[in-house]
């Protein structure tokens, strides 16, 4: 198989699956998230929800203004536009919204040139300065396992291939190349997000409900228990 | 807020094993606090059976299934932790801990951790891993700090709830704990401290008489008193200790003129299953709720105590009839309320000291009481300052999570679980801190003690009691409290 027609391969139906696994990964996880909730929720006699906090405390941090800066400002910020940029620049990038429009017809406004360049390079630097505190902040290098790491550098794959192919001059055979690192980490990146940790990119904003029906407890537990430990086979 | 970490001779001191070696041996358990006989074998396979049984009666196998697939591993909240911050030790941070128990999910309860564990052979639960929660769950105050710091909102304090639950019902729970629990609910006086109803009476007998001879009111803590409004549970060693904070809600009462009671039957708010078992947690908030109705009571009143006042809040519509629950309410709630509809007069001239106002966990960490007993003591207490952090943000005793009641692990709270509280009251230059929480004055007095900080602990209603003034229809005339007296 040639570069080219890996590339083809790639962006056409590998990038069709993994986008399917991503789409059906995430829908999962969310319909098991629901459906865990509305359970537990069934199993309470404590139907009142504290609402007004669950919706306070959601919204400080999807939108961390208050709480980023109170305790590590610099990490704080750094994990925010990390963030930022990992979610706007795939989304809006004049390339990406070609493709789309190319290939299903469909089309969105796209980031100037400029702005692309500097969010990109500063998801980068952001990103990289994320794994370099990984590894350098004893209390983070303690609890990251493998996976940790792992995953900084897959999300960087794509940035760093991206910014190369579109700012930099270089050979044709490198470019593809490069292409082909930079779809290749993009479609694996789709396949493995609902099976991890980046799962929190949809379920985050059920935190808050999770922990407040997690401490209703269930009536009869108790009992239940014993039944259950008597019982022959417990 | 920052502080230092402990020096190695406060590492000793705090983490020092008070058991000895032949128990240590015959338990297969090195913890710092005491533990009841219990069976050795086949301890990891006793283990997962509970954790598998828990997972069937409960909601915690969708709480674990929220964390597996959401932990990031960032450890921001360790700047929360007044433990990390005092040990600096990394098993320490909030999300360390919880990955114990959630190690022991992941790879016993789920598919991809079964399949993985068959295909490398490991991370099987050990002796050492059980070893490795049973201390790492109680170094914890479970302040719930760290939730406020988690940037995916997870609630590590659940997580450290539910491992305490598995590991009481292999039988590794705190002995001061369960031996409380069962004189409370297997025991003859049906309370945590074994006070007889007749020591009861007397106790409060001699209360009333003391207030009257100060205060020259019958001021009366009602018994058995049916359909009154509310029915009253204080922790019940506020009996043995803490009398200023009860003649002070007695006093409330007296100028309100509301119906309360305390029941004979039960009379103890305490609810240590909170700290270590859901099935112990059920049953006391069963008593509590049978006693009111028993009296007939209206609403569920509960004194100074952070825990009793959140158990109570919290799963009495859980455990007794959902929407159809009596209202529960906490002391400070009805005294502010009081208050504010001009039924409570304050003398402002009676407390000069420089005060400030310890926010107790149970109370402050969902913004439940947080302003009311502020608006109150700002209102007579002439100096009154607030410290930083304060309110939902708090910073814990130190003895919290149910460790301030095992005595052996004094030199941890005092030196660990307290360090950045005692930083704080030192800073402040506080001369008098209220602390309306049994577990909180209890710490906070064993603290300012142990690290020699000029402060006093008080209640809440300690204050209270100090600057009320009663209307003159309730006095008796000076000359006629004398006759009374003798």
């Amino acid at each position: 198989m040639t570069t080219s027609s890996l590339l083809e391969f790639a962006r056409g139906p590998l990038f069709r699956l993994s986008f399917a696994i991503l789409i059906l990964g995430l829908g999962r996880i969310i319909f098991l998230e629901i459906w865990g909730i509305i359970k537990a929720y069934g199993n309470t006699c404590d139907m009142k929800m504290p609402w007004q906090l669950i919706r306070s405390r959601s919204l400080e941090w999807i939108l961390p203004v208050k709480r980023m800066m109170r305790n590590r400002d610099v990490y704080s910020v750094v994990s925010f536009l990390f963030h930022f940029g990992l979610l706007i620049v795939p989304i809006f990038l004049f390339a990406h919204i070609n493709l789309w429009q190319q290939s299903v017809g469909i089309t969105w406004p796209a980031l100037p040139y400029l702005w692309a360049f500097w969010l990109a390079l500063s998801t980068i630097v952001f990103g990289a300065t994320m794994l370099i505190g990984r590894m350098a902040v004893k209390q983070m290098r303690f609890l990251s396992k493998p996976q940790d790491y792992f995953w900084l550098i897959l999300l960087l794959t794509p940035f760093v291939t991206g910014f190369i192919c579109a700012n930099l001059s270089i050979n044709a055979a490198f470019y593809q190349f490069i292409m082909v690192v930079h779809v290749l980490a993009g479609d694996l990146i789709f396949i493995l997000i609902p099976f991890s940790k980046i799962a929190h990119c949809v379920l985050a904003p059920f935190s808050q409900v999770v922990g407040a029906i997690g401490w209703k407890f269930p009536s009869g537990a108790d009992e239940a228990i014993t039944r259950t430990l008597d019982s022959p086979k417990g | 807020m920052k502080i230092t970490t402990i020096t190695q001779e406060e590492h000793k001191k705090a983490f020092r094993s008070v058991k000895k070696p032949e128990v240590i041996q015959k338990q297969k358990l090195n913890v710092r606090y005491h533990v009841e006989d219990l069976d050795v074998s086949d301890r990891p396979r006793k283990f997962l059976e509970a954790f598998a049984i828990i997972l069937k009666h409960s909601n915690y196998k969708m709480v674990l299934d929220h964390f597996i697939r959401m932990t990031a591993r960032c450890s921001r909240c360790s700047v929360a932790c007044q433990v990390y911050q005092a040990t600096g030790d990394p098993r320490d941070i909030p999300c360390y801990r919880s990955g114990l128990l959630l190690d022991v999910y992941r790879r016993h309860f789920t598919l991809g951790g079964m399949l993985k564990g068959r295909v490398t052979g490991g991370g099987y639960l050990t002796d050492e891993k059980i070893q490795e929660m049973a201390d790492s769950f109680w170094n914890c105050t479970a302040c719930r700090r760290c939730v406020l710091e988690c940037p995916l909102g997870l609630d590590h304090g659940l997580i450290t709830h539910l491992g305490r639950y598995i590991l009481s019902e292999i039988g590794i729970a705190p002995r001061a704990l369960v031996v409380s629990t069962r004189a409370q609910l297997e025991g003859p006086f049906k309370n945590t401290s074994a006070i007889p109803v007749p020591a009861l009476k007397d106790t409060l007998e001699f209360l009333e008489d003391d207030m009257f001879e100060e205060k020259f009111v019958k001021i009366k803590f009602p018994l058995d008193v049916d359909g009154s409004d509310y029915v009253f549970f204080a922790a019940v060693s506020d009996y043995l200790t803490e009398a200023e904070s009860l003649m002070g809600i007695a006093a409330v009462f007296t100028a309100t003129g509301d119906k309360w009671t305390i029941g004979t039957d039960y009379f103890d708010g305490i609810n240590y299953g909170l700290f270590y078992s859901d099935r112990v947690l059920e049953r006391v908030v069963k008593k509590v709720d049978d006693e009111t109705k028993r009296l007939h009571g209206k609403k569920i009143l509960i004194g100074e105590c952070g825990h009793a006042s959140r158990t109570a809040r919290q799963f009495v519509p859980a455990y007794c009839g959902g929407t159809q629950a009596l209202p529960v309410v906490n002391i400070i709630e009805y005294t502010h309320r009081v208050w504010k509809e001009g039924r409570l007069k304050l003398n402002p001239g009676v407390v000069t000291e420089r005060v400030s106002y310890h926010d107790p966990c149970n109370y402050a960490r969902n913004r439940w009481i947080v302003n009311q007993p502020r608006e109150v003591l700002k209102s007579f207490c002439k100096n009154y300052f607030e410290m930083a952090p304060s309110g939902e943000n708090n910073i814990c005793c130190g003895g919290g999570g149910g460790t301030v009641s095992i005595d052996e692990i004094r030199p941890y709270r005092t030196t660990v679980g307290g360090r950045m509280k005692a930083e704080q009251i030192r800073r402040s230059g506080c001369e008098v801190l209220v602390a309306p929480c049994a577990n909180c004055k209890k710490q906070l007095r064993e603290l300012v003690e142990d690290q020699g900080i000029d402060c006093k602990v008080v209640g809440f209603h300690d204050l209270i009691y100090n600057a009320i003034e009663f209307d003159d229809s309730l006095k008796v005339a000076r000359d006629e409290a004398g006759k009374e007296a003798k």
